[in-house]
């Protein structure tokens, strides 16, 4: 990964190219679970931002913290812009999943869409990443505190429709 | 939660997003997008086939060889000879259903089209960029704008008559 750092900066065209198809997945889940509906435009910028701005990664070892903190501005970003559309299972008609998991996916998502962009944020970072608690806030640019309370209602949202 | 968290949406990005996002990042790049009166499942296998279809579409490009065909990480990898004005430019080629990476040997040219379904498949989204990525090539872009211009008049005419 390293390598194909160094020669996207060197303007590779090829090595930009799988770079992107490397850090696809990682940049869906994130851009997917915050931004939702605008989950795909945010990964669309969310590359602009990283091809563009590749030179300015010093250390190519840092890659995967630096796309992080784009994933997350974009997809909050994209989300803010966006006006959040009710969950329309015509949307996910052809997914390939059984009607049992189809629900669990519509579920998932109506949750998450009455959670802030934020709070969605914080999510991602400590369930899906696996963040601490203060390398969340560090990504995000707010105190510790303002973490803890949006995952407080972020995962209590979730206890309310998942736990019994 | 952790059995909650396999069923968080995903988001994607298409072959066109892809090219939109490498298009932004090359100074020099020219590039145009849009749709073909053609439909994607004919459209594309046409495009995907370089020694007919870019002589036809490229009017710089006067033949164009497949000299080598491989296949390695989900693509199909091609090293062609491109005739321009003469002149044969090696290129290696990435060559996925929907996308297609031409860059030339040192990189002084790249190519790059790709496309999409558009209207349940009926029409394609098509993307086709030119560039010369290198330092000091930014004047280039307008020569380049009316070359790619022409190139996709020339294929939306040719997917309109069927090929």
């Amino acid at each position: 990964m390293e390598q194909l750092v160094r020669a996207a900066r060197r303007g590779d065209a090829a090595a930009m190219d799988a770079l992107v198809r490397a850090l696809m997945p990682y940049v869906g889940r994130v851009c997917g679970a915050i931004a939702l509906d605008h989950g795909d435009d945010a990964m669309q910028e969310t590359f602009i931002a990283v091809l563009r701005n590749i030179r300015s990664l010093r250390e190519p070892a840092a890659l995967h913290g630096w796309v992080r903190r784009i994933a997350v501005r974009e997809a909050i970003r994209a989300a803010r812009r966006g006006r959040e559309d009710p969950v329309d299972p015509e949307m996910l008609r052809g997914v390939s999943v059984a009607p049992v998991e189809l629900s669990t996916v519509l579920d998932v998502r109506s949750t998450l869409a009455r959670l802030g962009p934020e709070q969605r944020a914080v999510l991602v970072l400590r369930d899906v990443d696996g963040l601490s608690e203060t390398e969340a806030a560090e990504v995000l640019g707010v105190p510790e505190g303002t973490v803890k309370s949006r995952l407080h209602r972020a995962r209590s949202a979730f206890a309310r429709r998942w736990e019994p | 939660m952790s059995a909650v968290q396999a069923r968080w949406p995903v988001a994607s990005l298409g072959p066109v997003g892809r090219a939109r996002a490498l298009a932004a990042s090359i100074p020099s790049a020219a590039w145009a997008e849009g749709i073909l009166d053609a439909p994607y499942d004919t459209a594309w296998p046409w495009v995907a086939d370089l020694e007919v279809s870019v002589p036809r579409f490229d009017t710089q490009v006067r033949r164009l060889r497949v000299l080598e065909r491989s296949s390695a990480d989900g693509a199909q990898r091609l090293r062609i000879a491109a005739s321009t004005f003469g002149v044969a430019i090696p290129f290696e080629v990435r060559l996925e259903d929907g996308y297609c990476l031409m860059q030339a040997r040192a990189r002084l040219y790249l190519v790059l089209m790709a496309a999409e379904p558009h209207d349940g498949g009926r029409r394609t989204r098509f993307f086709h960029l030119e560039a010369v990525p290198l330092p000091g090539t930014r004047l280039m872009r307008r020569h380049l704008q009316r070359a790619v211009d022409a190139d996709f008049a020339n294929l939306a005419r040719l997917a309109a008559t069927g090929f």
